[in-house]
């Protein structure tokens, strides 16, 4: 121990608390929105299925308007083309993360991400 | 016809060099065969060699020490132009360029294990970079660059530690 | 990196594997989703307890629907022609439950301007944008329809306003969700969560935990923090993003300000939390509503007279205001939000 203090120096340890704390920035930051691992699909109360992220995929999943168009994007999803009028789905736009839902109330179609573990029960909207 | 001869007189310093490229090899070597723990994330202990050379011989003999540990490793195990190549060489060619500035901060305030830390986080990023353009080109690997990060820390610390009391030796 | 992923994979497979009692389904009722968890029973009960539920919204969504023939659009046209109409018994308690929400929130939440939804097309499945004609709007307004039109004697009802038109939109999802509460206690159920368009309820817990919802950001595809929900609470939220238009660059949303007639503008989002009492699943839907309409300096005195200490109101990206008893419930997940918001104080 006595050697080690020899050894560093006031700039060491400025080094070395710095990125102690870059690390500690970077657990908080990445981990706190774990990525999705899975895409479940749902078309009124049926489950339609659940789905890899990780692949490149287009889905065509029918409602009472019609078919709406999913794609699956290496980790990402989204509502591609709807047959609803309002288009509050496609809006959406992509997500990634756990926890994240996408609904097409018209078409009655939702969209849930899920990983190992569910940062919440239910969504508040 | 006359013989041509080219004739090498190496010096004391050169022999010393090439034998610490010769051990820098070896521990690469060494390093890749083990298996490690968690996957990906190795120690570097190579990287003590090119730390030890750049504070006895200057930035460009570590340079080459580092480059050639690199070449030779990944043609001892076959592995020449793979992915696992090019990941090693775009970890050192990062790690090499932080150090070639981090060599002008202050001996007094810095010593050789704050340019260890430094460039063990350069090794990371630059291998993460490839990783994410080329090898794995989305999002899911932000995940792992925290487990990378906190290891560069740990091991930039531990080999900038061994290197520093191979110095004072 | 091959290995490494194979590595994080078998992780992932053997956190997963545990299957927990979790019953959950989703279905769709008052034209939005209807999502139903149920924790520690057989996935046969828990279905059948479910099934029961979601019937019971069906029919309730048919009694009550604003604009299809049904119980209300009976009221609705008994009041465009002056005349009394005897409703059931239940009806006739929501009325005056609403009149006295109403008068509570000083005329602010007014489910009376069904004329002036209407209007603005948001009494439809298929709304579209369209420019509202003004006049029709003032005349509306000038009529002033109030809950406190309404004289409900026994279940006989009449409104000494003809302009008045009952819309429960903003009442009917909390309704439900004291129904849902209320059945699922009488079923011996212990642990639940029932989730109708966003307005939350919660029974007993989540295993060894207590219910967790997520607070939708009001602008992105996240959520912006993380609530326990303990047995017996309820959350709701007021959103300019659930329904609207967008007409000359400018968002409509359908919720009205019943002073001027026009969507309220400038706000995104209130969430309120309503600890267990009677009615929580009402307060959840209705408490937010005058918060999100009142002017920015009145927003506190709504909170106040509708009781709900625990709210978070958004109006930008750049303006968010916290009550300190919310603040300590919530969980941040979007960090810049929690940077902006304000910790306001309420007692």
């Amino acid at each position: 121990m006595n050697k080690l203090k020899s050894q560093a120096l006031i700039g060491d340890i400025f080094i070395i608390v710095t990125s102690a704390i870059a690390v500690v920035f970077l657990f908080k930051t990445l981990w706190s929105n774990v990525p999705a691992s899975q895409l479940l699909i749902r078309q009124a109360d049926q489950i339609i299925g659940t789905y890899d992220l990780e692949q490149t995929r287009e889905l065509h999943i029918h409602g009472p308007l019609g078919e709406s168009h999913i794609s699956i994007e290496q980790g990402k999803v989204r509502f591609k083309q709807s047959p609803c009028n309002h288009q509050y789905c496609v809006h959406q736009g992509w997500l990634n993360r756990v926890g994240q839902v996408a609904i097409c109330l018209p078409n009655q179609i939702s969209l849930q991400l899920i990983g190992e573990k569910k940062p919440y029960d239910s969504l508040n909207y | 016809m006359t013989r041509s001869t080219i004739s090498i007189n190496p010096t004391k310093t050169d022999h010393h060099v090439a034998k610490l490229t010769a051990l820098a090899i070896a521990l690469h070597v060494l390093e890749a065969v083990f298996p490690s723990p968690l996957p990906g994330v190795k120690p570097g202990v190579a990287n003590i060699i090119t730390l030890f050379v750049l504070i006895r011989y200057g930035f460009g003999t570590a340079a080459w020490v580092s480059l050639l540990r690199v070449f030779a490793s990944s043609l001892l195990l076959g592995n020449f132009l793979s992915p696992t190549f090019v990941l090693s060489l775009s970890g050192a060619l990062l790690s090499l360029a932080t150090l070639w500035l981090a060599q002008y901060l202050p001996k007094r305030y810095f010593s050789v294990i704050s340019l260890s830390v430094l460039a063990a986080f350069a090794h990371t990023l630059g291998q993460l970079c490839i990783v994410r353009i080329w090898l794995i080109p989305h999002a899911g690997v932000s995940y792992l660059i925290p487990i990378f990060a906190l290891a560069a820390l740990i091991f930039g610390l531990i080999n900038g530690i061994i290197c520093a009391r191979l110095l004072s030796k | 990196m091959r290995p490494l992923f194979l590595f994080f994979s078998a992780w992932l497979l053997i956190s997963c594997s545990a299957k927990e009692p979790l019953y959950n389904t989703q279905t769709y009722v008052f034209g939005t989703l209807v999502d139903i968890s149920i924790y520690g029973e057989t996935d046969e009960r828990a279905q059948a307890v479910s099934n029961a539920i979601i019937q019971e919204y069906q029919h309730l969504h048919q009694r009550l629907h604003a604009w299809k023939p049904s119980e209300l659009s009976a009221v609705n046209q008994a009041f465009t022609q002056g005349e009394a109409i005897t409703v059931k018994a239940d009806i006739a308690q929501m009325l005056s439950d609403v009149t006295r929400l109403s008068t509570q929130s000083n005329g602010t939440f007014n489910p009376a301007i069904g004329q002036l939804i209407k209007l603005w097309g948001f009494q439809n499945d298929t709304f579209t944008p369209h420019q509202v004609d003004a006049k029709a709007i003032d005349s509306l307004i000038s009529k002033n329809p109030r809950m406190t039109d309404l004289v409900i004697k026994g279940n006989q009802i009449h409104s000494v306003n003809s302009a008045v038109q009952l819309d429960l939109g903003g009442y009917a999802k909390g309704y439900a969700l004291d129904l849902g509460l209320a059945y699922l206690k009488q079923q011996h159920i212990q642990h639940a969560l029932i989730n109708i368009g966003g307005n939350i309820i919660a029974l007993g817990q989540h295993g060894n935990q207590a219910w967790r919802v997520g607070i939708q950001h009001p602008r992105q595809p996240n959520a912006i923090a993380t609530v326990a929900l303990a047995s017996g609470w309820a959350i709701g939220t007021s959103g300019d993003y659930q329904r609207y238009f967008y007409l000359d660059g400018k968002r409509y949303c359908h919720i009205i300000d019943p002073k001027t007639g026009y969507p309220v503008q400038g706000m995104q989002s209130v969430t309120v939390l309503i600890p267990p009492k009677k009615q929580a699943g009402v307060l959840s839907d209705v408490a937010s509503k005058p918060i999100f309409i009142a002017p920015a300096n009145e927003r506190l005195a709504q909170a106040k007279a509708m009781d709900v200490p625990h709210f978070l109101i958004i109006t930008s990206n750049t303006d968010i205001q916290v009550s300190e008893a919310m603040q300590q419930k919530l969980t941040w997940l979007d960090h810049k939000a929690e940077k902006i918001a304000k910790v306001v104080r309420f007692e």
